[in-house]
């Protein structure tokens, strides 16, 4: 035998090698690079730096200076879907890194002291924010806060967390009973010391995927939003685009609905194969 | 009636049991959607849209153009203005006839027409409509005075009637006579006024001004707002947010139209069949139906579709599609076969104003930075691309012009140096490169507005003309308000710098637009821009007590040329309306001035 097949392969080089072998899965994410590449190049001053300017007349069409034609000011549609991207990302990242952190947090300490005060103190409060209809969380959010451009991800963080805590609580339930755990115990490692050191990390597989769902979800929320006049306060965003958009198909005009959509369209699409893709990848039963 | 053929057809019992039903349920009455208009269940119903709804039909609360078009066909005002002329003239309308005005102007005598009744309704004895009388119009002129109603039309006689304000002062007790408002007999009113006003008698054809019954304010109280008892044309049916009913009042005073007393003009409104209700007592239709769409492609889509509505304006999204021709107006020949149109600048206008009362941009403490601002204020005019404003919002077809003084109304100057309303971004940047402006000291300037997309639209556009002459985008923020009544609030409290708005003339007369700017008007008064000018303010006040001539006419062009000096105002632009309506109906809609008085002569075809 030779050392390769003799060395012992864990969950995520199993995982990686799943997930690379899974050709829609890779598409997905050399789409959602591609995206990510166009958000930094805006975060970096790189392109899109003209989205608010007028350059040109109302309602033009597709041309060698404006790609995807101007709107009713004047302004060039394709930038404005390109800085688009910058704040899909944006809201995606700040809220799927947040609210799966908050999730991973409570979850795993719900889970752990399950059946005591702590867990039914989590479980209670993630039944309550469930209970209020997210749009009207998001607009008393906005109206306390108000106006503050921070308030749509705030709403976002304050609901998205719940999903993830209630897969984590439930994974940290099983986990709590395995051997490890009480060995841990029985050599006095406190109590948080094994929550967040050896419990957490065996719960990453499900934080990973949790996130890339909340991530999508955050960009289809901030388009409804948005949309909606609760999201974006300042910038440019999809969903400005299509509400622009709304008088516009009126008129004949459907420059930035195509191109909103599009966009949006191709993202959240790639996003969810490469989640589909990772979730296989990383579901246990299959890997081993 | 369809509904009823239906049922004959029906083969099934049960089916024609629950069609019985239903029709049963509907009470007889018309239904708009499956019949034709104009012919619903027998009756000439008129249907017509518009954008908003009142928020209450009493008259003390009618502020804006919506009320005001309900209101003035559920009560009855003094004066009104005539249907056809344009520009806008007055007439008697419950008045028997022109005033007998004293030689100092000060005291006007009106006599009420005979005869005139309120509808029938449970407030009055045996639910019989009792008579109108002078003591009615009295009543209705004091509750503006009276804090309890909630007034919003003090304004128009603040300050103006002897007495009037004392009366409120003590308590507003109605019991208690005022001296300038004073009811001779049954049908005669005396007002004597401070000093003269020559706008008495357009305030008397207001919304405002609608005479109502003391006993209908007593018995309904606070539900006045949606039970209207009046002596209109129309009587109230039912009210809501999407529809408001109103049915023919049989008892309506017959008073066969005049046309040429109205201003009928042959020439330019003979293609619409007004010489049909020659001669005719009004009203002529049976049930007016308005229908509040807020949304301009739903309401579009309710007027093209046939049965709906009857009467739109053509949403500016639609300029293109609908119109041959902007400049003149003509419409495509599908839209031409189909439906009459009528072209006008509105009797108002938009503008953006400065809040001097802030430092950064008005008066300050430092005289050379107030001297700085005032270069600042001029350069951010400067920057303004009123052609652009127009083509992006109102479909290219509004009319800019300087100053404060519309079109629309007869002081207006065609002479006056467009420079104003002209972009000149070197201009603006050399103003602020001789006054030491630069990208770093250049203060936050915040646009606020009511939160839609259009608005958001317009802000944008404005950051990007300002980042033409070298304010950076970073320091000209949105701030978005939820409601008109919220921006309305921060305008009324000084709070934004820039204040963007329109204004629709109360009456056809300059006077209504230069109070904009009067210092004694500042917030929370109608002047946002809380000017406060000697010259300007001198002027409105010797002004404000002339009759219409060429001399107050030359002091109005002073004062529109004063206030363009200060670099207050970019302004303005009239938007033109184009208004629609289907070939059965009769009529030359308008919801200028006051608003509403046409539908009154609406009829349909047979």
């Amino acid at each position: 035998m030779t050392e390769t097949t003799t060395r012992r392969q864990s969950l995520w080089s199993k995982a990686a090698w799943k997930l690379r072998r899974d050709r829609f899965g890779m598409l997905g994410l050399a789409v959602v690079a591609a995206y990510f590449l166009a958000a930094v190049g805006v975060w970096l001053g790189l392109w899109a730096t003209g989205w608010g300017d007028v350059a040109g007349g109302k309602w033009e069409a597709p041309s060698a200076a404006h790609w995807f034609g101007t709107n009713l000011i004047g302004q060039d549609i394709f930038q404005r879907s390109i800085y688009s991207i910058s704040t899909a990302f944006e809201i995606g990242l700040v809220v799927a890194v947040l609210s799966t952190l908050l999730g991973a947090v409570l979850g795993a300490v719900a889970g752990f002291f399950s059946g005591r005060a702590t867990d039914e103190l989590v479980v209670w409060l993630m039944g309550v924010l469930d209970s209020i209809p997210f749009y009207l969380l998001v607009a008393a959010i906005a109206f306390a806060l108000e106006g503050n451009p921070w308030s749509m991800h705030v709403a976002m963080i304050s609901t998205f967390w719940i999903t993830t805590a209630r897969l984590v609580r439930g994974e940290v339930i099983k986990l709590k009973g395995l051997e490890f755990v009480e060995a841990a115990h029985a050599i006095g490692v406190p109590e948080y010391t094994i929550i967040f050191r050896h419990i957490l990390p065996n719960t990453f597989h499900i934080l990973l995927v949790q996130s890339t769902i909340t991530f999508v979800a955050a960009i289809k929320s901030e388009v409804i939003l948005s949309f909606l006049g609760l999201g974006v306060k300042d910038g440019m965003s999809w969903g400005l685009m299509i509400s622009e958009s709304t008088f516009e198909v009126l008129a004949g005009f459907f420059n930035n609905f195509l191109a909103a959509s599009v966009l949006m369209f191709g993202l959240v699409m790639a996003f969810s194969i490469f989640s589909d893709a990772l979730q296989d990848a990383l579901d246990p039963r299959q890997v081993s | 009636m369809r509904s009823l053929k239906i049922l004959t057809d029906c083969r099934s019992p049960l089916l024609a049991l629950l069609l019985a039903s239903l029709a049963a349920c509907g009470g007889g009455e018309p239904r708009a959607g499956n019949t034709a208009p104009g012919s619903s269940a027998g009756l000439k119903v008129y249907r017509h849209s518009m954008d908003e709804s009142p928020t209450s039909l009493d008259p003390v609360q009618a502020s804006n153009v919506y009320a005001n078009h309900v209101l003035i066909n559920a009560y009855d005002t003094l004066f009104s203005y005539q249907y056809l002329a344009r520009p806008y003239v007055l007439k008697p309308n419950l008045a028997a006839g022109w005033p007998d005005i004293s030689a100092d102007t000060l005291t006007y005598t009106i006599r009420l027409k005979p005869g005139v009744h309120f509808i029938d309704d449970p407030c009055f004895p045996d639910g019989k409509g009792r008579e109108v009388v002078a003591a009615d119009v009295v009543y209705s002129l004091k509750r503006h005075f009276d804090p309890a109603t909630r007034p919003q039309g003090a304004w128009l006689w603040q300050g103006r009637i002897v007495g009037l304000d004392a009366w409120k002062e003590a308590g507003s007790n109605y019991d208690q006579e005022v001296e300038g408002l004073r009811a001779l007999d049954d049908h005669t009113l005396q007002i004597t006024l401070v000093k003269p006003y020559p706008q008495l008698l357009d305030t008397l054809a207001q919304g405002y001004s609608s005479v109502v019954p003391r006993e209908a304010v007593e018995h309904y109280g606070r539900e006045f707002g949606i039970r209207p008892v009046g002596s209109g044309p129309f009587k109230l049916v039912s009210y809501d947010t999407a529809r408001i009913v109103m049915d023919r009042n049989p008892d309506f005073r017959q008073e066969p139209v005049d046309l040429a007393a109205e201003g009928y003009d042959p020439a330019t409104q003979g293609e619409y069949g007004l010489e049909q209700i020659q001669g005719r007592s009004p009203p002529f239709i049976d049930r007016l139906e308005f229908q509040f769409i807020a949304d301009a492609s739903a309401r579009w889509n309710s007027f093209t579709k046939g049965d709906e509505a009857q009467y739109t304006t053509i949403p500016n999204e639609q300029i293109d599609r609908v119109l041959s021709s902007k400049h003149p107006i003509t419409l495509k020949p599908e839209y031409a076969d189909k439906y009459f149109y009528y072209a006008g600048t509105e009797a108002g206008f938009i503008f953006q104003t400065w809040n001097l009362l802030d430092p950064e941009f008005g008066y300050n403490e430092d005289p050379e930075r107030q001297r700085r601002n005032k270069a600042l204020r001029c350069a951010v005019i400067k920057s303004f691309d009123w052609p652009a404003r127009n083509d992006s919002f109102y479909g290219g077809i509004g009319t800019v012009f300087p100053g404060i003084i519309p079109p629309v109304v007869p002081e207006f100057d065609p002479d006056l140096s467009r420079d104003s309303v002209t972009r000149d971004v070197a201009g603006a940047r050399r103003l602020l490169e001789d006054n030491g402006w630069t990208a770093s000291n250049l203060p936050v300037l915040t646009f606020g507005t009511t939160a839609n997309v259009l608005n958001r639209l317009m802000f944008e556009q404005f950051r990007a003309w300002l980042k033409d002459i070298g304010y950076p985008p970073e320091k000209v923020v949105l701030k978005q308000y939820a409601t008109f009544g919220d921006i309305s609030k921060a305008w009324k409290q000084a709070e934004l710098p820039w204040v963007v708005k329109g204004w629709g003339l109360d009456y056809p007369d300059a006077e209504n637009t230069l109070q904009l700017f009067y210092g004694p008007n500042s917030s929370p008064g109608s002047n946002d821009s809380n000017w406060r000018d000697a010259e300007y303010d001198a002027l409105y006040e010797q002004a404000s007590v002339m009759l219409p001539s060429p001399e107050r006419t030359a002091i109005y062009r002073r004062m529109n040329e004063r206030m363009i000096e200060e670099c207050l105002s970019a302004t303005g632009l009239s938007r033109t309306r184009i208004h629609l309506w289907h070939k059965d109906v009769i009529a030359l809609p308008d919801r200028e001035i006051v608003g509403g008085f046409f539908l009154k002569y609406v009829d349909l075809k047979d």
